[in-house]
This record gives structure tokens, C-alpha cells and sequence, in this order.
């Protein structure tokens, strides 16, 4: 009954005209903005002052809550979901290549494949799945990567019935067996692996978008919510000099409520902002190890098969040294690793760890090189499946494992950030509007009080 | 100033609003949300190259050897022999996916078969030791290629003696000969290559059968992929129709699968020799005396035997043909 009591209304008599049938909308707004601020008594002219500003309190409270809420959305999609998947991608990308790799290994051996290599690419199947499980569980419906996942999932199919097939002829002492097996690396290496990294790449950019969304300054509620505490302050400046009176305390509780919400807004913003900003870094890293897990995976793959295909030479082994020199750069300052410290400076330590376990590797590797090119092809493959404490096999697997702690940590220290970052806007959605409605409400009983005085 | 201005809290929050929503579509085109394109990828297509022809269609002999062979370890001085005697063993390209020919077991590791028995031959008149050998694998149309690169000494992998490789690679005398024909399924009605019409023959790309298939003009889809067992794979996931390659190789294939058969005619003869680097005349003496020898001990009879029994007839060596 505030309006009635207090006679508010945009719309009065004397704005509107009876309409006729050829008043277009046009018209009709042409004349309110002409006659609106003119004429009248005071307060009738106070009235639509305060209906002014409760308008832009309304509006700035619903804008508020819209970009809160896309805000916290952002931050919480960013560390839940996306992570997830993005990690997901990752892990998946690992294990299919590690599977496939595992399984060369055990061919090139020669003999029954080892129960522990068989083991190990059984494993790294079941991961595959499960992730590809948890990766189809938090795609939202008509996402484009569902494409990809279910491309990954059919094809994962085929390409364990491939290596089974190999399996079965090299039970039975035939080479068919490697023609299978090198079929199921080909369906491996040319089309599920690029549709992994695919989805890893589209998670990469989704996860940079909310971050950008995140973290950027919120113009539109800023704008607004200044220009709603102008407006009031500037009323009440204006009213106390017309009328010689102390200072209207419903407008005086209005412009306080609208700081309030605007240094609500603001300190959620930078806080926020500071542990997305961790965030990303740390989530930088991640990736960066996640792609030099990846290269030296693959280098091991190239490692077993350059022995399985017995192609030996400079040419064939072009592969790993190029894997290798991504992730250890190329003497320069670059690389996957030298990225890495780039985004997080503290992280150098646990770097130069993976280097040290890197170079110990390489140094095996260039062994396993110079046995097989100089006529020593067993003691080359006894490196490569061997677990001797100088074999390439062991200084790989340390390699690994400290590659994949590091990757470990990095995720938990993401995890944390992200989630400190989504409590800094715990209340952002709701908070700031309510003081901003509460605004709207004072400016309403400050100025009826005022129109009061008049009666 | 008397009157309640009106005008200004308007002017306030109309160009608030007007930024707002300025800067509400600056950050709404800065945040395209990013999609995944298609897949791409697939594997590589197969290559349909047909091997050159230069138009040569007469072959050449080999060379005949000089004398009797050197004792293992004593290789005359400054001979192509010294030279690998010296590193301290054979370089050979093969193939490992050959059954019975040239393969790999997959239960031991080792290489065998037919060709693989020549090459320790080889070795054994060198070292007096026939594992002093490196096996390097070779793809079929990377054959040629090896040796001239001088990545290998010699290449024993069922390579056909041919007017166009003689123009880059020298000889031995044939050791082996062979028929190309066709493998399809047990319970297929086809005899001929000419049942085969306007279906998918797979073999490998570079090979003389390639050039074979693809002058036959009788409508075939030719798929030439790297190598033998590659067809294989594709012939048992049920892509071709049909493999055609050489007797002794599609032996091998219908040994590893009872569910094919080998039919036809034969589509072409081929004659199976070591390849050498060209020009080495002293090295292409050196294996023709190696191969001579073997024709003469029984013992490259006693390897076809042994690998190549399941033939019917089992192939014989081939008659040594020399043009000096």
C-alpha cells in the first residue's frame, strides 16, 4: 500500500493523455520524456525522483544477482567440472598410451609375455575406461566433446580386440601376430590419440574461458551501482541546499547500503581474483606436466618399436629425441618443463627433480641406441624390458613416477585455489542485491518523508 | 535553484546503463566459448604408387664366382667381404612378418626362415659364424632403397630380380622361384583372379605382384599397403576379398589361417635373389660362390624342405644362371 499511500506512480494523469487509436508507441514515449521532469508540484516531482532511484536500485539488484551467480557458476564449472575433465583427458591420454606402449614391450621381450607387463596394460586398459566413463558423466547434454568421447569409447573397442587378436597368434608362435599388433598402435597413434587430445585441448580453452569469466572487473554492476549512489547523493546534496535542512537520514541510509554493496562486490572480486590467478598457474603447471608426461610416453613408445620394427638408424629414433627435446627444451630457456617454472617460480625444486630423472633416461636411452646400431640387439632389448637398476626400463619408470607425483601435487594445490576462490564469492549472488534492495526501500521512506512534509 | 531536479538521477542512470550494457557485450565477444571440431585422423592411406618402369624388360645374369670361396676370417684384402668382416658383422635387411620365409618367433625373438637361412649362409662364409649378423627390417618398397643408402650389405627378403632394380642394385643368382597367385577364403566358389572382378586384392606396395594386379585388365580394386601381413589383417577383418602375392608368402598366411586356400594360376614367375650394393662385383662373386655351394652340400635344398614343405610341390633352388 506504499504506492497508494505515497503516491507513487510513473504513469499519472497528467502524463498520459486519453490515448487515441493513432498514438503509436513512438508518440507516447516522445511525450512522457518531454513532460516528465517539467512542470509539476514539488511533490509530485519528488515522487519521481525517488521513483528513479528505486528503479536504478532494482535494477542495479537484479544485474547484481545475474553476474554473481555467473560468477560463482564460472569459478565452481572451472573447478569441479572442467578440472575434472581436463584431468580426465589427461589421465586417459596417459594410460592409452602407456597400454600401448606396455603391450610392445611385452611383444618385442619375446616368449610368453611377462604376467606383470600383462598386468600392467590391463590396468591401464580398466583406467582408460573408467575415465572414459567419468569424462561421459560430466559432459552436459549437446557438448561437442561428447563426440569425441564416444569416438574414444568405440574405437577402444576395436583396439582391444585388435591386440587380443596379436595375443592369440603370438600364443601360437605365428607372426601374423605383430601385424595386428602394429595395426592396433596405428589405430592408436592416428586416431584415438588425437581425439584425447582433442578433448584435452577443448577442456584446456573451456577452463581459460570461466577463469576469464572469473576474474574479470564487473563493469556493469559498478557502473550501475556508481551511478545509482550519484544519483542519491546528488539529490540529497541538492535537497539540503534548497531546503536548509539536516541531511535526509533515508537517503543518507541508501547511499551506505550502496557502498556496501559496491565494496562487497569489490574486495569478492580481487580476493577471488588473487586464488583464481593461483589457480590458472597451478593449473598451467599441471598441464605443462601433463604434456610432458605425455611426450616422454610416447618417446617411449617410439623407444620399443624403433626394436620391434628392427628399423634401426638415426632416422627412426628422430621421433624420441623430438619428444624429449619438448619437454627439456632445446637448450634454450624453453620447454615444457622450463614453461612450467615460468607459471609457478616454487615449483623449480620439484622441476629440477624431473629434469635430473630426464637426463638419467636420455643417458640410458642413447645406450640402448648404441647397442642395437652396433649389432647388440638383445642387450638393447634386455634395456628396454629389463628391470636392472641402469636399464632404460628403470630410469624410465622413476622418470614416471616422479612426473606423475609432481602432476599430483600440482592438482591438489589447483584444487585448493580454486576453492578458496569460489568461497571468496560465497554470497556474492545474494549479498550485494540485498543491500541494494535495502537501498531502494530507505531512498522509498526518506523521500516519502519529505513528500509528507508537503501534505 | 528551487524547484526538485528531476533530469540529473535520470541522466545518472541512463549513462550508467548505457555502459553497463557497453561493457556487458565487449566482455560477451571476449568470451566466445571455445567448441571441438571433428575429429580428423585416420590412418594413412595406402600408398599406389606402381613402382617405376623405364621400359626395360630384359634382365641381366649375375656374375660368376671367381675361384673357390676364401676360408672364413681371411676375406682378401680390400674386398667388399674385408671391409664387413671388419666391423665385425653382416648388415641385412629382411622382413619379419613372413611366416616360414623370413619372420620372427614371436616365443623366441629370433628371425627365421628360408631367406633367413641365406643370410646366415652369407655370414658363416665371412666369420665362420653365422649369428655375426644385424637384421634390419625392411619395409617391401624401401627395399631398393636400403642398399643404395648403404644401410644395409645385402637384402634377402623375397626380392625379385628385375630389369628396373638392376638399373640401382646388383644380383646373386636366384635362389628360389616363385608364382604369384591368389589367397581367399575356404569356402569361397572363386578359382581364377578373373572371379575377382570389381573386388578389394590387397598386396604390398612396390612389389612386382603390385605391377602384376595392376595390369591385369579385368576390373580389380588393387589396396597395396606396407606390407603381406598388413593385407592379412585387412583380408581377415573382412576389407578385401583377396591377397595375391608369391606361392611361398601365401603358404605362410594359410599356414597361420586353416580357414583360406590358395588358388588359381600363376600370375607371374619370379625369381628370388640377394640384392648387393651395385658395382660390387667382388661381393656379388663372393654370395654367387656362397649360393653355389649351398645348391651343391644340399643344404639350401634341406632349408626349402624344411620351411617350405607344406608347398605342393615343394619349390626347388633354382638353377644357377650366369652371363660371363
Amino acid at each position: 500500500m506504499w504506492a497508494r499511500r505515497y503516491g507513487f506512480s510513473l504513469m499519472s494523469a497528467s502524463v498520459l493523455p486519453p490515448s487515441g487509436a493513432a498514438l503509436n508507441t513512438v508518440e507516447l514515449l516522445r511525450r512522457v520524456v518531454r513532460t516528465f521532469p517539467a512542470g509539476l508540484t514539488t511533490p509530485e516531482r519528488l515522487r519521481r525522483v525517488a521513483a528513479v532511484l528505486v528503479v536504478g536500485c532494482v535494477v542495479t539488484a537484479v544485474v547484481s544477482v545475474l553476474a554473481g551467480a555467473a560468477r560463482a557458476n564460472a569459478v565452481r564449472d572451472s573447478g569441479t567440472r572442467i578440472a575434472a575433465l581436463s584431468a580426465d583427458a589427461a589421465e586417459l591420454y596417459q594410460s592409452l598410451a602407456d597400454a600401448d606402449a606396455t603391450a610392445t614391450r611385452g611383444y618385442v621381450s619375446g616368449g610368453l609375455e611377462p604376467t606383470a607387463v600383462r598386468a600392467h596394460y590391463d590396468e591401464d586398459i580398466a583406467r582408460a575406461a573408467d575415465r572414459v566413463v567419468h569424462a561421459a558423466n560430466g559432459l552436459p547434454g549437446g557438448d561437442p566433446a561428447a563426440a569425441q568421447v564416444s569416438t574414444i569409447a568405440s574405437q577402444l573397442q576395436t583396439y582391444t580386440g585388435l591386440m587380443e587378436t596379436a595375443r592369440a597368434y603370438n600364443r601360437e608362435g605365428r607372426p601374423l601376430g605383430q601385424a595386428y599388433l602394429s595395426n592396433a598402435s596405428r589405430l592408436m597413434s592416428t586416431s584415438i590419440l588425437p581425439a584425447v587430445e582433442q578433448l584435452r585441448q577443448g577442456q584446456k580453452a573451456a577452463l581459460a574461458t570461466a577463469y576469464q569469466r572469473g576474474g574479470t572487473v564487473p563493469f556493469a554492476v559498478l557502473l550501475l551501482g556508481i551511478a545509482v549512489l550519484g544519483g542519491v547523493i546528488d539529490h540529497a546534496v541538492l535537497e539540503q541546499r534548497r531546503t536548509n535542512k539536516i541531511l535526509n537520514t533515508g537517503l543518507l541510509a541508501a547511499g551506505l547500503a550502496l557502498v556496501a554493496a559496491l565494496l562487497w562486490w569489490v574486495v569478492a572480486v580481487i580476493v577471488a581474483g588473487n586464488h583464481l590467478d593461483a589457480a590458472r598457474r597451478h593449473s598451467d603447471v599441471a598441464i605443462a606436466l601433463d604434456d610432458s608426461r605425455t611426450a616422454v610416453l610416447l618417446a617411449r613408445s617410439n623407444e620399443s618399436l624403433v626394436l620391434v620394427a628392427r628399423s634401426g638408424g638415426e632416422s627412426s629414433d628422430q621421433s624420441f629425441t623430438t619428444q624429449m627435446h619438448r619437454v627439456a627444451g632445446w637448450g634454450g630457456d624453453d620447454g615444457l618443463l622450463a614453461d612450467a617454472v615460468h607459471s609457478v617460480p616454487a615449483s623449480a625444486p620439484e622441476i629440477q627433480s624431473i629434469r635430473t630423472a630426464l637426463e638419467k633416461w636420455w643417458a640410458a636411452h642413447r645406450h640402448v641406441r648404441e647397442l642395437d646400431d652396433g649389432g647388440q640387439y638383445l642387450q638393447a632389448v634386455a634395456s628396454v624390458t629389463g628391470t636392472d637398476p641402469t636399464s632404460s626400463n628403470a630410469a624410465f619408470e622413476h622418470l614416471d613416477a616422479v612426473v606423475h607425483k609432481a602432476i599430483v601435487a600440482e592438482r591438489g594445490t589447483f584444487t585448493v585455489e580454486d576453492s578458496r576462490a569460489g568461497s571468496a564469492l560465497t554470497g556474492l549472488t545474494v549479498g550485494p542485491a540485498v543491500l541494494t534492495s535495502l537501498a531502494a526501500a530507505a531512498v522509498i521512506i526518506g523521500i516519502g518523508r519529505r513528500v509528507g512534509e508537503y501534505r | 535553484m528551487s524547484v526538485v531536479n528531476i533530469a540529473r538521477p535520470v541522466r545518472y542512470l541512463c549513462v550508467a546503463a548505457v555502459l553497463a550494457v557497453a561493457s556487458l557485450w565487449v566482455a560477451g565477444a571476449g568470451t566466445a566459448t571455445p567448441s571441438g571440431a571433428a575429429v580428423t585422423g585416420g590412418a594413412p592411406a595406402p600408398g599406389t604408387t606402381p613402382g617405376a618402369t623405364s621400359g626395360c624388360t630384359q634382365t641381366k645374369e649375375s656374375l660368376r664366382p671367381m675361384g673357390a670361396l676364401p676360408a672364413p676370417g681371411a676375406m682378401p684384402r680390400g674386398s667388399t667381404m674385408a671391409a664387413i668382416a671388419g666391423r665385425g658383422r653382416l648388415i641385412a635387411g629382411v622382413d619379419q612378418g613372413k611366416y616360414l620365409v623370413g619372420y620372427r618367433n614371436p616365443m623366441t625373438g629370433d628371425l627365421q626362415g628360408s631367406d633367413i637361412d641365406i643370410v646366415r649362409q652369407i655370414a658363416a662364409a665371412i666369420f665362420g659364424d653365422p649369428n655375426r649378423v644385424q637384421f634390419v627390417v625392411l619395409d617391401v618398397a624401401d627395399r631398393v632403397g636400403a642398399i643404395e643408402r648403404g644401410q644395409v650389405d645385402v637384402v634377402v627378403n623375397t626380392f625379385t630380380v628385375t630389369c628396373d632394380r638392376q638399373q640401382h642394385v646388383d644380383f646373386s643368382t636366384a635362389y628360389l622361384a616363385a608364382a604369384q597367385r591368389v589367397l581367399v577364403p575356404i569356402n569361397s566358389k572363386v578359382t581364377e583372379i578373373e572371379g575377382l572382378t570389381g573386388a578389394q586384392v590387397c598386396t604390398s606396395v612396390g612389389s612386382t605382384t603390385e605391377q602384376v594386379l595392376r595390369a591385369l585388365p579385368i576390373g580389380l580394386h588393387v589396396v597395396s599397403l606396407p606390407g603381406i601381413p598388413d593385407c592379412m589383417v585387412e583380408f581377415q577383418r573382412g576389407r578385401v576379398a583377396a591377397v595375391s602375392s608369391d606361392d611361398v608368402i601365401l603358404a605362410g598366411l594359410a599356414a597361420q589361417d586353416p580357414q583360406t586356400k590358395v588358388i588359381g594360376r600363376p600370375l607371374a614367375h619370379a625369381l628370388y635373389a640377394v640384392g648387393m650394393k651395385h658395382d660390387a662385383t667382388d661381393f656379388v662373386r663372393f654370395v654367387n660362390a656362397v649360393l653355389e655351394r649351398a645348391r651343391s652340400d644340399g643344404s639350401l635344398a634341406h632349408s626349402d624342405q624344411r620351411w617350405l614343405g607344406v608347398l605342393d610341390p615343394v619349390p626347388q633352388p633354382a638353377p644357377a644362371r650366369y652371363r660371363d
